[in-house]
């Protein structure tokens, strides 16, 4: 019986996980323990799947104006935190917390935290606001 | 007699009684094959097997090769490989590579496709939530020739042995044995035994990659039925933004070697993991490796068991541009059509208004491919079909009367129109060797009125670039030079020609592609039918042949690559849509030629980098740059080695300082 309901947990959080899955490794893909500091303009935002990305131009650590890919979630956790595709507007002014990639010389990011100081949202605060 | 006796008699009984009349159909037809077991349904994954292969935030460490018989390009090409190249536009969308598939999250589903009369099983059908559909054919159908395309799914076929279902795949695009790191090139094949148990399905898939195994890599996956659960599907919008930042949109992550510092990082936290197997080997995954733990052997000493893969990889490149002295046709899209003659292609359009080629041939097989075309024609443009009407209202029919199909009763149809353009990609023997044959059996109506000379217009017009055109008129006259008639009638020296007209309903635009293989070569793009015909710049059999005395590059090539890339568009999830012959190889697509152009990216990375360091040619070539895409494009033999590509890249990099 024990068994069983051991099964029945372990499926339904795979379950309940599919859609936060990345199909891309993330340890992979980005520094995990690193974190860059990115503060710039929204020049594009990307509610998709199977991630969404915010796309910023924003100084690199030379201080030369880079655009920057931030990934993001999925849609579906996005939508979980109140996140949609209205929610960033081109030409919002952002701060972002990443985790940079670990190919030299890309502007990638996975995102950590965003803020928009205009009007205070913010994401990657609160319990559950994780890329995972 | 007691009670319980009787009771237990009365259930021997009806157990027996049961049995019986269960049987019964077995005897009273003939011989039949017993049912296999029903698989179809949805399944989710029960992931037991390698627990901890997720890691931590639900994916694989990256540098874990535990268990995987790396040979020493496999290994470095891991070592190599950015995962960031997800973030590539031909890759955004890509489906999980076929061997990952049943380890992937979201279940799978499994159908079957029954002939609604007999009720035999055509085919199943696996779907899992990052996937194409993946059809295993159990009719019998024969697995396509070699230069058919390769797909992220595969071709498989699928056999009952006895309780036990064997999928055998082949033509697999390249991709990776897990996330992360571990790749495999598209010359891998896969087996997959399934067996049900009750709910349980066990998964057994055998993977042979000759290129980068040194034996079949195995791996069980279970799964378990799911009465209520739907495989979850995750659609894909892949948009022409680049995921990996920066405004190159042609760029190519990857890792010079030695340059990924990150692989042990893992083993940092898993102690217990010695460094050596983690980074796989054939003989890390038989028992008798444990002996080198404790000093009984070395893994140097160490002798096991070989099993290598049954897939010879030279005769399986090899069969994908066949030099068998045959004219294969293969087709390929709307009006599109590629001729394997003799391990060249080439490239036709076949339709109302004709036949246009791109490239001729060897010479040697003209009149074969003469007969192919012709074949072709008839069939696609001029084939005999029987009357659907009778009387002088037959909609659809010219005139609105019937009576011009007796021309097809009487077996004399309208012949196809004639070969009307040849447009030649570059002056190598093997494209332009046709050209006055098939030139000559042409028509080009260039005069005419009534002050039309004689002979005007009695051939087709053969296109090239001008420097194409230059170098054939070098040898023209000469002793086995370039005959007069094989001669371009038009050419071109800016970025592009397109055709003044549409030909058989569509554009036929040739794009120059500056400093590639030569100064002179194009590509042709049909823009209707969605089919580009790269000539040299794209092949499956080998690494590009660059002639640097005839002005060709390493970065042309690529640039050539990315310019195609730039052209074709995938139907769906980096599959399909806009089709690609080679010069030589399997027909292609916008995943494939993004696979070449990473090749080519990597080396020539590699080989600056060594430039930069003040390497020679000779330290360079001593460094095999090029190791791990050896196996698949390189050689030690014939008119175009290694060795060669590797100082042509060396020299075009060098001298681009």
């Amino acid at each position: 019986m024990m068994r069983r309901f051991v099964f029945l947990v372990i499926a339904t959080a795979l379950l309940a996980g599919t859609a936060a899955y990345a199909h891309h490794s993330y340890g992979a893909t980005y520094e995990v323990t690193k974190e860059i500091k990115l503060t710039g303009k929204l020049v594009q935002f990307v509610f998709r799947n199977p991630h969404a990305f915010v796309t910023m131009q924003a100084p690199d650590e030379k201080g030369v104006m880079q655009r920057w890919a931030v990934e993001w979630s999925g849609t579906t956790q996005l939508g979980q935190s109140g996140v949609n595709a209205q929610t960033l507007k081109v030409g919002d002014e952002i701060v972002v917390v990443g985790r940079p990639s670990r190919v030299p010389n890309e502007y990638r990011a996975l995102m950590v935290t965003l803020k928009r100081p205009l009007d205070g949202f913010t994401w990657g605060t609160r319990a559950g606001e994780q890329v995972d | 007699m007691t009670k319980r006796y009787l009771r237990d008699l009365a259930v021997l009984l009806v157990v027996v009684a049961t049995a019986s009349i269960a049987s019964l159909p077995v005897y009273a037809q003939p011989a039949r094959t017993q049912n296999p077991p029903d698989i179809s349904g949805e399944w989710i994954l029960q992931s037991d097997e390698d627990p901890g292969a997720l890691g931590e935030l639900g994916q694989p460490p990256l540098g874990d090769y535990l268990g995987i018989p790396f040979n020493e390009a496999g290994r470095l090409r891991a070592e190599t490989s950015a995962e960031s190249l997800w973030g590539t536009q031909e890759y955004q969308c890509r489906p999980h590579s076929a061997p990952h598939q049943w380890r992937g999250l979201g279940g799978a589903r499994i159908l079957k496709e029954q002939d609604p009369l007999t009720r035999e099983i055509k085919a199943y059908h696996v779907q899992f939530m990052r996937s194409l559909d993946w059809p295993i054919y159990m009719d019998g159908r024969p697995h396509p020739p070699a230069w058919a395309p390769h797909t992220w799914s595969g071709f498989s076929t699928g056999e009952w042995i006895g309780n036990t279902l064997k999928i055998t795949t082949t033509h697999l695009k390249d991709g990776y044995i897990r996330r992360g790191g571990p790749q495999t090139t598209d010359m891998f094949t896969m087996t997959d035994y399934l067996t049900r148990h009750e709910d349980i399905l066990m998964i057994v898939t055998v993977i042979e990659d000759p290129i980068y195994l040194d034996e079949p890599f195995i791996q069980s996956t279970t799964y378990v039925y799911d009465r209520t659960g739907i495989t979850a599907t995750e659609t894909c919008n892949a948009s022409a933004f680049a995921e990996n930042g920066g405004t190159n949109r042609h760029h190519v992550p990857h890792f010079l070697p030695g340059q990924n510092t990150a692989l042990t990082e893992w083993l940092k936290k898993e102690e217990w993991v010695p460094a050596e197997p983690a980074r796989g080997g054939a003989k890390t995954v038989y028992p008798e490796y444990r002996g080198t733990f404790t000093g009984v052997t070395s893994a140097a000493n160490l002798r096991v068991p070989s099993s290598r893969s049954s897939v010879a990889p030279d005769k399986t490149i090899a069969d994908q541009a066949p030099k068998d002295g045959q004219v294969h046709i293969l087709p390929v899209q709307e009006n599109i059509y590629m001729l394997v003659a003799d391990g060249t292609n080439i490239t036709a359009s076949v339709g109302p208004q004709g036949v246009l080629l791109v490239n001729t041939g060897a010479a040697a097989m003209t009149e074969k491919l003469q007969a192919a075309v012709n074949q072709l024609a008839t069939a696609v443009a001029a084939a005999a079909s029987t009357n659907k009407c009778a009387g002088p209202n037959c909609p659809g029919i010219a005139f609105g009367w019937s009576s011009p199909y007796i021309n097809s009763v009487i077996s004399s149809p309208t012949p196809p129109k004639p070969l009307r353009y040849i447009l030649n990609t570059s002056d190598a023997p093997e494209h332009i060797g046709g050209n006055e044959k098939f030139a000559t059996s042409g028509f080009y109506p260039r005069g005419g009125g009534l002050g039309a000379a004689t002979g005007v217009g009695r051939s087709a017009s053969v296109i090239s670039h001008e420097n194409t055109m230059i170098r054939m008129t070098a040898t023209a006259g000469k002793p086995g030079g370039t005959p007069e008639r094989a001669l371009p009638t038009d050419t071109f020296f800016d970025e592009l020609y397109k055709l003044p007209e549409y030909f058989n309903g569509e554009a036929v635009i040739a794009y120059t592609e500056p400093a590639a293989n030569t100064d002179g070569d194009s590509i042709v793009f049909f823009r209707r039918s969605e089919v580009i015909s790269a000539g040299n710049i794209f092949s499956t059999v080998s690494y590009p042949m660059i002639d640097l005395q005839k002005g060709g590059s390493i970065q042309g090539v690529i640039k050539g690559l990315n310019h195609i890339l730039d052209l074709a568009v995938a139907e769906y999830r980096s599959q399909g849509g806009t089709w690609i012959i080679p010069s030589h190889g399997r027909l292609s697509d916008t995943a494939d030629v993004a696979s070449y152009r990473n090749m080519l990216v990597m080396i020539r990375d590699r080989v600056q980098d060594m430039i930069n360091k003040g390497m020679t040619l000779e330290q360079v070539r001593a460094a095999r740059p090029t190791l791990d895409f050896d196996g698949r494009y390189g050689s030690n033999t014939g008119s175009w080695t290694t060795s060669m590509f590797i100082e042509a890249a060396y020299r075009s990099l060098a001298g681009a300082k």
